[in-house]
């Protein structure tokens, strides 16, 4: 167990740094010199010497080859350092810890809110296949998913100022306990709903198919025990796998619902950032979401024989 | 003796989007305290759904639309769900035919087990483990304590159907259902398989319905067989009577394609001409008649009805127009 | 899938559109797709407005006869610009998917047929793509792809002098194809490349093989037919996708940039004076959310049809 653990982390490490130098390389060939880009956005006409750029662009490093550039990169981010703000000079690496609560608290609590709104109707829904309850809740996930966050974050809002007296827009943050934060997270989640809601109703058709289950019938176990251990238990190891890609739902989502519901979360720091070609945060917050995503992979990965015996018998074999 | 279950005119039918077909068409079968019946039958005979019925597990869109099977008093296809459940375990136990796929992948073996108990003895879980592990014992596990933390892909395939074994007898059924358990092992642990169950069964007044498509297979094991055609029972007897003197010409057609030491080498197994007709699509006669070389005009005209053998006790039954005229 | 490579494909295809046509959802789904091509074909001729002509006198009017989804507020037609919009998604959505899906079935069906390093460094390189959220992806490919991309059409038109390199709408169009198909063609790689593998220890391949058949032949005889189902399913919801994806970008400003009208950059505008002007968010919105929805019902109608599994 232990082996796998660590042969899994040394494979992890060195898909984590690739992505890195992807991501890298084409900031670096493609976004031009950022010291030309500073000068550049300068306020009113700052003489351009092109002997004081090349002077400032050797003092950075900036001459030195691309390799040694990215390295000094990676230990730079492994010391908390992402570099500096092209826009207004501030450590990246402030901003986004000044952001970055906002955009976790939200993600947190959508995932929180998928887990337990998804997997019981999906539940629900497999074992009650092909009836009007089931096409119910199976058209509304297939409708949450088809609907964009930015398309049904203004759409809500629409619909409560119309319910609402004028005033009450829930637009802003003000932390996990206020009462703003109830619309961005229902938006959030909606997707992360859909997608596990399906998962699980077609892992538990699945399952719900396989002989063990009719054979704890057979037993006399209670309908209850059999949904919960015999259905749900082999039903949560698929929908667990797909951590990954609902954490890569909940990062698309949150960059639009930070958007249209104006919080200030890493996801407008993105926005904020592209418009303004602000490379250095564009490249931390890219790094970091990839990190996230892969992270949560490396964890299914290492969850996953603990989830399924059959799988641990051949991780230990091998 | 007294009789168990009284199966009387079962019909089951499959809702297709073309409307019902029918699989299982009138069945009649009897089993007696302490008895053990064979099923005999082809794949698709509708030999598994008749048992599957009995205790409410059919699959979806699958139902028992008429008849009666009345077990102990009481008519199983008229029960509420909540008394099925008591039923199920307690008086009716269940072994399956694949036990790599009947046995929860993900659950030790022990707490399988002990499952049963819990829920239909309403034991406590250590005395239910306690219990688990005798029964382990009690269907030659070795090392049987050991084994209660195991997963079922840990087991071999022989292992698997002792567990499977011990899962039917956990909650000391009067009646046990053995649906084709052997099928899916080897030929060498068949045997063994067959012996354990006779063995377990003479020690307690149990009932052992056996299905199965392999006649020589039970021969040590039924005292009575009854062989299923189509979803129909063509003839039940005594297990001697089936070996040594079958009526119906398909019960004859399966005994010939035996293979018996005193063949010759390399001499052709007799087999039957033809296919079962498919649900559905019977035949407005007998449903063998198609098959049958002996059929006469009356088979292809009218459903012949199972009638006590002229000539022969009660016991032996048959649905043929020509065997119960012959033997007049 | 045993089922479908059973059966002869004629009866495939003609069991399929007999199993969609029952299914009412995928049957609207269809409905609304068909009807969104056909506005985005001849839609242009249809309104009685151009979507770039503006009229100050009548700026942020409300859906009324005459503008049945209002005015903005330069007082140009909702609607026109709505429909424009939907040619906008269309052409997107065509072409990423078809460069995506040819990416994707080619490198696919390769790595599956030879194996080898080439495979492995495919399936490295889905691997890495897929763990990388999109949004940020296409947001990093642009901001890095854009500067490089208008240096080079600026200096095409001081080369040539044709005006064509002066248009920005080439330049958004070109980021907007190939970010989006560079990070849409890795599902169809790994589909086409388990497609191949499952197939290519088929019997009935190994006999071909037998008999001398040569690669190619085998692949377009045998694996491609038998990937078409699986691939027409995922073809229709990456239609759908590659619409919302456009719209997302273009809401964000990495992709289509106004006065070229797309729903996207509409919902953008709109969110700045909802509380105003609420049909100028409502309309493209709604719209969006409707063809979004229809894709989806069409690609799950499509699935069950294709794929009947379990549906004895």
């Amino acid at each position: 167990m232990l082996t796998h653990i660590l042969r899994r982390l040394l494979l992890w490490i060195p898909s984590v740094l690739l992505v890195m130098l992807g991501v890298y390389a084409l900031a670096f060939y493609g976004a031009g010199d950022p010291i030309k880009l500073i000068f550049l956005r300068a306020p009113g006409d700052v003489a351009y010497d092109p002997v004081k750029i090349e002077a400032i662009r050797d003092q950075a490093g900036l001459n030195r080859p691309f390799i040694v550039q990215f390295a000094s990169y990676i230990w730079n981010l492994l010391h908390g350092n992402f570099g500096n703000s092209l826009l207004s000079g501030r450590s990246v690496w402030k901003m986004i810890s000044a952001a970055a609560p906002v955009s976790m608290t939200l993600g947190l609590c959508a995932l929180i809110v998928t887990a337990v709104v998804a997997i019981p109707l999906g539940m629900v829904a497999g074992m009650k296949q092909n009836t009007r309850t089931d096409y119910i809740i199976l058209g509304t996930a297939v409708t949450l998913w088809a609907i964009p966050a930015y398309v049904a974050g203004p759409l809500l809002m629409v619909a409560l100022i119309m319910v609402l007296p004028g005033g009450a827009i829930p637009y802003g943050w003000g932390g996990l306990f206020d009462i703003r934060i109830l619309l961005p997270l229902i938006v959030l989640s909606f997707q992360p709903i859909a997608l596990i809601l399906r998962q699980t109703r077609a892992a538990v058709i699945e399952v719900m198919s396989e002989d063990y289950v009719r054979t704890a019938r057979a037993k006399g176990v209670p309908e209850v025990i059999v949904a919960l251990r015999h259905i749900l238990r082999p039903v949560l190891t698929p929908v667990v796998t797909q951590l990954g890609l609902i954490m890569i739902t909940i990062v698309n989502g949150a960059i639009f619902v930070e958007l249209v519901f104006g919080l200030p979360g890493l996801g407008r720091l993105t926005v904020q950032a592209l418009t303004n070609s602000d490379y250095p945060v564009i490249l931390a917050i890219t790094l970091i979401g990839s990190f996230l995503v892969m992270a949560s992979n490396l964890l299914v990965d290492l969850l996953y024989p603990l989830l399924d015996p059959r799988a641990a018998a051949t991780t230990e074999a091998r | 003796m007294t009789v168990l279950l009284d199966v009387k005119g079962l019909t089951i039918d499959i809702a297709r989007d073309t409307g019902p077909t029918r699989v299982v068409d009138g069945i009649d079968l009897t089993v007696m305290q302490g008895e053990s019946l064979g099923i005999v039958g082809e794949s698709g005979c509708g030999k598994s759904l008749t048992m599957l019925s009995l205790v409410g597990l059919l699959p979806n869109r699958i139902k028992a639309t008429g008849g009666t099977a009345t077990f102990a008093g009481r008519d199983l296809l008229q029960m509420n769900r909540r008394d099925l459940r008591a039923i199920r375990g307690a008086e009716i136990g269940f072994i399956f035919q694949d036990p790599m796929t009947s046995l929860n992948p993900v659950m030790r073996i022990g707490d399988q087990i002990a499952e049963a108990l819990i829920y239909q003895k309403n034991l406590s879980k250590p005395d239910a483990m306690i219990r688990a592990e005798k029964l382990l014992n009690m269907v030659g596990i070795p090392g049987a304590r050991d084994r209660m933390t195991a997963f079922p892909h840990e087991l071999s395939g022989g292992m698997r159907q002792r567990v499977m074994i011990a899962m039917g007898l956990a909650g000391d059924p009067r009646l046990l259902i053995a649906d084709e358990p052997t099928t899916a092992l080897d030929v060498t642990i068949q045997a063994q398989i067959v012996d354990l169950v006779r063995d377990l069964k003479a020690k307690s007044d149990m009932s052992v319905v056996w299905i199965t498509h392999d006649l020589a297979l039970i021969a040590g094991l039924a005292d009575r067989i009854a062989v299923l055609y189509a979803g129909t029972v063509v003839e039940d007897a005594p297990i001697e009577t089936i070996f040594d003197n079958p009526s119906h010409p398909y019960t004859q057609g399966l005994l010939a394609s035996l293979p018996t030491l005193s063949d010759q080498p390399m001499s052709r197994l007799a087999s039957i001409a033809g296919t079962p007709p498919e649900p559905g699509k019977r035949p407005k006669g007998c449903p063998f008649a198609p098959r049958c070389d002996r059929a006469i005009p009356i088979c292809t005209a009218s459903v012949p009805t199972l009638k006590a053998m002229p000539g022969s006790t009660l016991t032996h039954r048959v649905a043929c127009f020509v065997a119960t005229a012959e033997a007049t | 899938m045993t089922a479908a490579t059973d059966t002869r494909p004629s009866n495939l295809w003609r069991d399929a559109w007999k199993r969609l046509r029952r299914n009412r959802l995928a049957v609207t789904g269809l409905f609304i797709v068909v009807l969104l091509v056909f506005v985005a074909l001849i839609g242009p001729y249809l309104t009685p407005y151009d979507f770039l002509s503006q009229n100050l006198d009548a700026r942020n009017v409300p859906p009324s006869l005459s503008h049945p989804f209002g005015t903005d507020d330069l007082g140009r037609d909702v609607i026109s610009r709505v429909i424009y919009g939907a040619r906008t998604a269309l052409i997107v959505a065509v072409m990423v998917t078809l460069i995506a899906v040819t990416l994707g079935v080619v490198l696919g069906a390769v790595a599956g047929f030879y194996g080898g390093t080439f495979d492995k460094i495919m399936m490295w390189s889905t691997d890495m793509t897929m763990s990388v959220p999109q949004l940020l992806l296409v947001v990093v490919i642009n901001a890095s792809l854009k500067q490089p991309i208008a240096t080079w059409m600026e200096n095409m038109y001081l080369s040539t002098g044709n005006q064509a390199f002066r248009n920005t709408a080439i330049i958004d169009f070109t980021l907007v194809f190939g970010s989006m198909a560079l990070i849409s063609w890795p599902p169809y790689a790994r589909l086409v490349r388990a497609q191949v593998l499952s197939i290519r220890s088929r019997p009935y391949v190994t006999a071909a093989r037998a008999l001398g058949l040569t690669n190619r032949l085998i692949l377009m005889r045998y694996v491609l037919p038998n990937a078409m189902g699986p691939l027409i399913v995922a073809v229709s919801a990456g239609l759908g996708t590659a619409m919302v994806l456009e719209s997302a970008f273009s809401f964000l400003g990495v992709g289509v940039n106004p006065p070229t009208p797309s729903w996207g950059n509409m919902i953008s505008d709109g969110l700045r004076v909802w509380t105003n002007h609420p049909h100028l968010l409502v309309a493209p919105a709604a719209v969006l959310a409707v063809v979004t929805v229809a894709f989806n019902f069409l690609g799950d109608g499509l699935n069950d049809a294709l794929n009947p599994k379990g549906q004895k």
